[in-house]
């Protein structure tokens, strides 16, 4: 077990070695850099900049040099913990983007978890009674939740949230809270506020959730041991949970290390509009402007987590499935 | 303590009645909460806190102190807003009206003959809002700054073509002297422009510079920046950029300074009463009335901000939320929300301008779009009726890009001339103009045989509705046998396609509708936004020389009719240039237009006094600021 840990740790670095050259790659793909994309914004208001103005900006923040020599220094500066400065904001990476990522794992996990509670039980109750009522109702309700866009759910929540009850639903903290360190009142005023994001961000995955364990499910129930448990007499939960449901996880616990990306970029579009401080829109913003140190900085720290994920479910999967072992051949 | 405040404010009423007296502009009344500053000491009394001769804002009624105005930002780039509602506070300002240009900082200005030299005189005892005055020294150093090349601002104070050249008399007055005439300069400095020269003050910048500070490039080191430049645009950024409002300590002649700053990761931006600030009501009492500004910051998505408003949590705001499509949404809304509607007139003349390459590269579509009879057939193939209808729900009117009606400039037949829709003498025009011939799809083709289709480059994002008007377009110009095509670009590769000269067309809103003289770009080719004529721009201007082009004649005549503009100190004069720049425009039709910039409104509290009902929207008159929001108040 050990040994594997540890050649799964070195096969992730060098993933993230490869991912931070793609991710590099990527955010200088667009034409242009952060110069010009401050000249359009500049310009856009009527203003303008005298060339040399420019030029000398471009040789103080490096940027006309060549890729693998740009490339270089970010990696270098990564190493020693110096992720590059943002050039819109003017300050090192590390300062901004701690608590954007803090509350974007904050409500995604948080999604995730309200995701498995409403997946699980439903799931395994559409399996266990496949083709009655409940499992049809329980189908269209998910595939309803996967159909219509997280976006346009949030819309719909705000605008009824406005109608009916005269509150503005956005945001994950009261003004006086923004600021605060955390406390009973504090947690207490974000919970308040981030049940509809989490709500949102939970309807869209619930249904993937319930239709993948409710087929895994069904392929496990008609198995001998089944009904060899069955015919022994133990209690009908106990048949379901003890082994079965087990073994319906395993597709599910494999793809954690999947979630909080497809989370992350899943909700950038709900955070703008349900105005969340997370990592999403300061994502899309840098990438907009082209602040690409901070930009590569956020899509770096996400494959980070991605690939921790990735780990985590392999470790879970050994210790949940005793049929899965590693090193022996 | 109570006692003592009764006294502190009899104290005030008293020295308010006696100086009444004496005349208007004279310390009265100041905020209860400074008040009670000054009795404990830690505020020096007001009449040491205001100028000699403060400036006196009027407004409809007398104020009450107090108060938070509540409005939205749209992600954490929009430094517009803080620009538009605080720091339009430059030597001198704009009236109301935008007619004429009036004292502000400055209390009075000369200019000689010839339009090279103005004097200006600040006001006496101004200050900072750290309380240290406000000088002719800080001036000096702000062009100082503003021409060193590694502070990296552009603006009219470093403009290459004629700098200015300042000359400090005392401390109070001082001489910006040009080496060719600038006509245009009190106008510039009336617009949103003339923030940069009062934005910098020298005690607290010259910290940076190493010309002040023989130890600024190891402090910069320190705090993590690579040169002392970038740390001096840290803490000093010009004018109105956004970093500006993330540094507290910087000393600013704002109404209001910053409480929290604008960072990346603020939720929000909030602003107190500057103590030190140099306006009174026509009473005498220190301006602000409103205590606390309150700017929420949304992720980028206006939708948390329409429903905040729409539930009364916004007490005045036009900008990001006074769509077209939520008009109905925020009337219907007035009562249950406890606010109602403005007008605000647009600057903009036009909704879409179509701007055709004269300066293409392919010398058959070169010579196409710089044929007038090509350019009036396309128009006259435009239903605009349709656009306005289907588009605009029925507001705004078939409109050229031209002066709008409330502008001195407005000449009905330069807005209204090929506006009418006639698919036969539109085809008569594409005739004239060459295309005869078509290929079987029913498009003509040009001169080389190929067919006459236009890619039209466009940025949807950042107005929804080009889109919806070019697919209407595309449809009614096919119709006459002129292919057009969409394309959806970003904003930074429609910029880097100007210089590269690799478009057929670009569109844009009609910028000058209003500010005529200021933003000439459409009436010919003026600056780097004139995307019509590019190249012939840059021949004008000489900003990029490897690319420039040498004109058309009747474009240098305008350019040269442009030249007697900026050099007359005359305004008569400068308009009747200008009228005669827009009759060689008439009679050229260099873009073509759709309809008229449909009115917007703001949304007002209905408990918010003194402020407009009515009001212009522009950039360079950055309302609502010239609409001296210092002076409202709640009621």
């Amino acid at each position: 077990m050990v040994q594997f840990i540890i050649r799964r740790l070195i096969a992730m670095l060098l993933t993230l070695f490869a991912i931070s050259f793609v991710a590099f790659a990527i955010i200088q793909l667009p034409p242009g850099d952060y110069l010009t994309s401050y000249i359009a914004s500049l310009a856009a208001t009527g203003d303008q900049v005298d060339p040399r103005v420019i030029e000398n900006l471009r040789a103080q923040y490096g940027l006309g040099e060549p890729y693998l020599v740009q490339y270089w220094k970010w990696l270098a500066g990564i190493l020693q913990g110096n992720f590059g400065s943002s050039f819109e904001w003017k300050r090192p990476v590390t300062e901004l983007i701690w608590g954007r990522l803090g509350n974007s794992i904050l409500v995604e996990g948080l999604a995730v978890i309200v995701m498995w509670f409403i997946a699980l039980p439903i799931g395994i109750y559409a399996a266990v009674r496949k083709y009655s009522l409940g499992d049809y109702l329980a189908t269209v309700a998910g595939f309803i939740g996967l159909a219509v866009p997280n976006f346009l759910f949030a819309l719909i929540l705000m605008y009824l949230a406005y109608t009916w009850f005269g509150t503005t639903l956005g945001g994950l903290f009261s003004p006086e809270f923004e600021t605060a360190r955390w406390s009973l009142p504090r947690i207490w005023d974000f919970f308040a506020h981030a049940w509809a994001p989490v709500l949102v961000l939970a309807t869209g995955g619930t249904a993937e959730l319930i239709r993948i364990l409710r087929a895994n499910l069904l392929d496990e129930l008609k198995k001998p041991y089944v009904v060899t448990a069955r015919a022994k007499g133990l209690p009908e939960w106990k048949v379901i949970l003890k082994y079965p449901v087990r073994l319906a996880l395993n597709p599910l616990i494999s793809t954690i290390g999947w979630l909080l990306p497809a989370l992350v970029s899943g909700s950038v579009i709900v955070s703008v509009v349900m105005n969340l401080p997370t990592a999403g829109p300061m994502l899309l913003r840098s990438l907009t402007t082209q602040d690409m140190y901070l930009a590569g900085a956020i899509i770096l720290l996400l494959s980070v987590l991605t690939v921790i994920g990735t780990l985590i479910s392999d470790i879970l999967l050994a210790l949940i499935d005793p049929r899965i072992r590693y090193g022996a051949k | 303590m109570r006692k003592d405040q009764f006294f502190g404010l009899t104290g005030a009423v008293a020295i308010a009645a006696i100086l009444a007296a004496a005349g208007p502009a004279l310390a009265a009344g100041q905020a209860p909460a400074l008040e009670a500053l000054v009795a404990s000491g830690d505020l020096p009394p007001l009449e040491e806190r205001l100028p000699a001769n403060p400036l006196v804002v009027e407004g409809d009624s007398i104020g009450t102190y107090g108060g938070t105005w509540r409005m939205g930002m749209n992600g954490g780039g929009d430094n517009g807003l803080i620009v538009k509602t605080v720091a339009y506070e430059g030597l001198v300002r704009f009236d109301r009206d935008w007619q004429t240009v009036v004292p502000n900082l400055a209390e009075s200005w000369e200019a000689n003959a010839d339009a090279t030299e103005y004097t200006f005189k600040l006001r006496d005892g101004v200050k900072w809002s750290d309380g240290t005055p406000f000088t002719s020294a800080d001036i000096a150093f702000a062009v100082e700054i503003y021409k060193d090349p590694d502070y990296p601002a552009g603006s009219w104070i470093d403009n290459k073509n004629n700098p200015v050249n300042i000359e400090v008399i005392d401390e109070l007055t001082f001489k910006f002297k040009f080496d060719k005439p600038n006509g245009m300069l009190m106008d510039q400095m009336a617009s949103v422009d003339g923030i940069h020269i009062t934005s910098l003050q020298k005690a607290y910048c010259s910290q940076f510079h190493p010309t002040y500070n023989e130890n600024a490039a190891a402090e910069a080191e320190a705090k993590g920046f690579s040169s002392w430049a970038l740390y001096l645009q840290d803490r000093c950024a010009w004018g109105w950029e956004t970093i500006r409002f993330a540094n507290p300590d910087l000393p600013t002649l704002y109404g209001w300074v910053i409480e929290t700053p604008l960072t990346a990761n603020a939720s929000r931006v909030t602003w107190t009463r500057n103590p030190y600030y140099w306006k009174v009501d026509a009473e005498g009492n220190q301006l602000p009335y409103i205590d606390n500004l309150d700017m929420r910051v949304s992720q980028g998505g206006v939708e948390e901000l329409t429903l905040a408003a729409l539930n009364g949590e916004i007490d005045f705001q036009e900008r990001h939320i006074a769509t077209n499509v939520n008009k109905p949404l925020f009337f219907d809304g007035q009562e249950a929300g406890d606010y109602h509607l403005g007008e605000v007139i647009p600057s903009a003349s036009n909704t879409l301008v179509l701007q055709l390459n004269f300066n293409h590269d392919d010398p058959v579509k070169r010579e196409l779009y710089q044929n007038k009879d090509f350019r009036v057939g396309i128009s006259h193939a435009i239903d605009r009726e349709e656009i306005v209808d289907v588009v605009f729900t029925g507001q705004g009117e078939p409109f050229q890009v031209a002066p709008r009606p409330q502008s001195p400039f407005y000449d009905e037949e330069l807005a209204k001339q090929y506006t009418e829709f006639d698919p036969d003498l539109a085809i008569e025009h594409l005739e004239a103009a060459g295309l005869t011939e078509m290929n079987g799809d029913g498009i003509r083709l040009m001169s080389n045989g190929e067919p006459a289709k236009i890619t039209i480059d466009v940025i949807s994002a950042l107005r929804p509705e080009w889109i919806d008007i070019l697919e209407i377009m595309q449809l009614q110009l096919a119709a006459v046998g002129v292919e057009i095509e969409l394309n959806n670009i970003d904003r930074t590769l429609f910029y880097e396609k100007r210089p590269g000269n690799d478009f057929d067309a670009q569109v844009w809103a009609g910028d000058g509708g209003l500010e005529v003289v200021q933003e000439p770009r459409y009436y010919f080719p003026a600056n780097d936004e004139s995307v019509w004529a590019y190249k012939w721009a840059q021949w004008f201007n000489g900003t990029r020389p490897e690319i420039a082009e040498e004109p058309a004649e009747w474009a240098k005549e305008q350019m040269e009719l442009y030249t007697q503009i900026r050099s007359s100190s005359s305004p008569e004069e400068r308009a009747d240039l200008m009228k005669q720049i827009l009759a060689i425009t008439k009679e050229q039709f260099p873009v073509i237009g759709v309809s008229l910039m449909p009115n917007s409104y703001s949304i007002i509290r209905n408990n918010l006094r003194n402020a407009p009902e009515s009001m212009f929207n522009a950039w360079l008159f950055p309302t609502p600021s010239p609409m001296d929001p210092v002076v409202w108040y709640f009621e």
